[in-house]
């Protein structure tokens, strides 16, 4: 933690705490999150690693039930404070979800809503370029630049999942949150994925939660483990694959339960 | 697995069991008898279908058989002589002042002495009412023929018409033949039933009154009911907290759909005609009454289509920095659009067809003449019929079913929009 907490920390979380009624989801996490490195969550079904991914950009709040303590700040500024206001928050923080979910619009439509809500774009061509370079960004470009008005439902599974990682991208945020990105895709879609996550390190903080160790350890330079809703262990992700400090992780690494 | 491991281990599990006979007598049955019954099944779900189509077309087919002719009518061939009629007009003012003229001139009179020159001492009573209508457009159309003997094609009346089509009574039928054979007889479109309004004579009564209030409370009703109704399912679905007063409203809304239709016309003359003072038979009241009716099919409609949206869809939105009514406006009600048409569709053609509320509130007077305006006393098609379908004179048998087909050809037209609107939204989405 120590060697990267100190200067290009994006966002840290200190002692949070989830609630979904009664229920505590959540225990006591403190992470950082930062530019130079992508960030993994590992973890068994349930042990609370996508639950609090939403308490980064806020999701959780549609949650009726749902009651997040202690601090989370982005650039120093608490997320949840007064002064945050919550649109602007996901706009920054953006997020891809488990299951490819695009606008049941153009692709063209798809990449455009997010600059046309937050007035990004200044004209038309604006438009045009930011819609352009968010697809070359996330890789899809080249698939699509032909059929621009063509829905976004009639992709392949692995060509929505880009499509909402460049609607992601077109709002420029800081900070890519991605739930699973590729549980629901084949291999050679989810190598597409990654191939990108690589490339997008270094311009956004990314973080990634995901089932699959092997991803884990190819994409993530830094690996937090879940626990039934505790985090277990972070560090280094060569560190925790290689030479896991606690028990648990070790087990889980090595497949001994999950 | 060994069973040693089995927690069931506590009941044994029967050895002694005989093998399962796929190919034996008691298992070939029971396939026989699984094949009857789908059989069965699909047969009763054929004569289902089969029942409700022979109704639909027995009706319709009855329905257009009576009420064709309700839009035909016999008309008579009149010759009158006008230098020598009753006739009392000034020419020159005719080009002035047409109507008042006219009003003054006489003209039943004509109509009368000209039918029994022509016809014999009855000849009057084959001619309907209308026939001064036809006469005074005539005359304004050509005011020449003042001076000469002219042939005029007015309506017969009720009685001869009926003759004429189907029964009518002995001396009517006598009549018929006897205009047969002087020719005077002709059938032609009865251009006036989708003109002009109620009467008391069957061969001049129109249905252009009753559409006309229909097209109006219709109107009022879908301004009403329509976004009351969308906006109540969008806060109730969307930013409504869950408790036990949202609860309370939903149970409360849910009930509303099942009041009983007079229930709603009471409460509309007790609040809006007793309380608010609002005109009496108005399209204006009609199509506020209607759309207390309506509004609860529409808002659950609304929010079941509204429930239907993916969630990931409103997770999508709001992820990309969308604020709620972003999300609802440009992403859940244009999805949910489609479905919120359909209860539209619905609760508009309930209300099309709704009689009981609009007779407490009045709209089943006598109305002679097309309401100018939502404030003007009106009927509407259904309380047309059941006035109509009330009245003795047979005549109005058949403009009873006439009236249907133009209830059931504004119904289709409405639902045609609907429907196309809806197909609009899904194809754009």
């Amino acid at each position: 933690m120590a060697d990267t907490a100190t200067t290009t920390n994006k966002m840290t979380a200190r002692g949070v705490n989830v609630f979904y009624g009664e229920k505590q989801a959540i225990q006591n996490v403190s992470i950082d999150v930062d530019l130079e490195n992508v960030t993994a969550f590992i973890g068994p079904s349930g042990c609370g690693k996508s639950t609090f991914l939403r308490t980064l950009n806020r999701m959780n709040d549609t949650v009726a039930s749902a009651r997040v303590e202690g601090r989370i700040t982005l650039d120093g500024e608490d997320i949840y404070g007064s002064a945050m206001d919550v649109v602007q928050l996901r706009a920054r923080v953006g997020m891809v979800f488990q299951k490819p979910n695009p606008f049941p619009k153009s692709i063209y439509e798809n990449i455009a809503y997010g600059p046309r809500i937050h007035g990004l774009a200044s004209g038309k061509a604006d438009l045009d370029q930011i819609v352009e370079k968010s697809l070359r960004r996330a890789g899809l470009w080249e698939e699509v630049k032909d059929r621009l008005n063509d829905s976004g439902t009639a992709l392949s599974g692995g060509q929505q999942q880009r499509l909402c990682i460049g609607r992601a991208i077109a709002v420029e945020p800081e900070v890519i949150l991605m739930d699973e990105p590729c549980s629901a895709l084949d291999p050679i879609a989810t190598a597409k994925i990654e191939e990108l996550i690589l490339e997008l390190r270094g311009n956004y903080a990314i973080v990634i939660v995901t089932h699959n160790m092997q991803q884990a350890a190819r994409v993530s330079q830094r690996t937090a483990f879940f626990h039934l809703g505790r985090l277990v262990e972070q560090g280094p992700t060569t560190e925790i694959f290689t030479n896991p400090r606690k028990e648990r992780t070790k087990d889980y690494i090595t497949g001994r339960y999950g | 697995m060994s069973e040693a491991v089995l927690p069931m281990s506590a009941t044994p599990v029967a050895t002694s069991r005989a093998p399962t006979d796929w190919n034996g007598e008691a298992m070939r049955r029971r396939i026989a008898l699984r094949y009857a019954a789908e059989r069965r099944f699909r047969l009763l779900g054929l004569c289902a279908v089969l029942i409700s189509a022979g109704f639909l077309a027995f009706l319709l087919i009855s329905m257009g058989a009576n009420g064709a002719r309700g839009f035909m009518s016999t008309q008579i061939k009149l010759p009158v002589d006008f230098p020598r009629s009753p006739i009392m007009i000034d020419p020159a003012m005719l080009s002035t002042n047409p109507d008042q003229v006219l009003a003054n001139a006489n003209l039943p009179q004509v109509i009368e002495s000209s039918a029994q020159a022509a016809f014999g001492k009855d000849g009057d009573d084959y001619i309907s009412s209308g026939a001064v209508a036809a006469l005074r457009k005539a005359i304004i159309a050509d005011p020449g023929i003042l001076t000469r003997k002219v042939t005029i094609t007015v309506p017969a009346s009720a009685g001869i018409d009926l003759a004429a089509k189907s029964d009518g009574s002995e001396a009517d039928e006598a009549a018929v033949v006897k205009l047969e054979q002087a020719r005077a007889l002709s059938t032609g479109f009865n251009g006036g039933f989708l003109t002009s309004s109620d009467g008391t004579d069957p061969t001049v009564v129109g249905i252009w009154g009753a559409l006309k209030g229909s097209l109006l409370t219709m109107a009022i009703t879908l301004a009403l009911s329509f976004p009351i109704g969308v906006f109540a399912a969008l806060y109730l679905e969307e930013y409504a907290p869950r408790n036990r007063w949202t609860d309370i409203i939903e149970v409360s809304i849910n009930n509303l759909a099942a009041v009983p239709s007079i229930i709603f016309g009471l409460l509309g003359l007790a609040i809006f005609l007793n309380m608010m003072h609002l005109p009496r038979s108005a399209p204006l009241v009609g199509g506020m009454t209607l759309a207390l009716m309506t509004m609860p099919v529409i808002v659950i409609a609304g929010r079941n289509a509204i429930k239907a949206v993916p969630p990931s869809i409103r997770d999508a939105a709001l992820g990309i920095g969308a604020s709620p009514i972003q999300v609802v406006f440009h992403h859940v009600l244009p999805l949910a659009l489609p479905g919120i048409l359909t209860g539209t569709i619905i609760g508009m053609a309930r209300a099309l067809g709704e009689t009981a509320p609009l007779l407490m509130i009045g709209m089943r007077a006598f109305v002679a003449s097309p309401p100018g305006g939502i404030t003007d006393p009106a009927t509407v098609l259904p309380v047309q019929i059941f006035l109509w379908s009330d009245e003795v004179g047979k005549g109005f048998i058949e403009k009873t079913s006439a009236a249907i087909i133009v209830l059931l050809i504004f119904l289709l037209t409405m639902n045609s929009i609907a429907i196309y609107l809806r197909n609009k939204f899904e194809k754009k989405w």
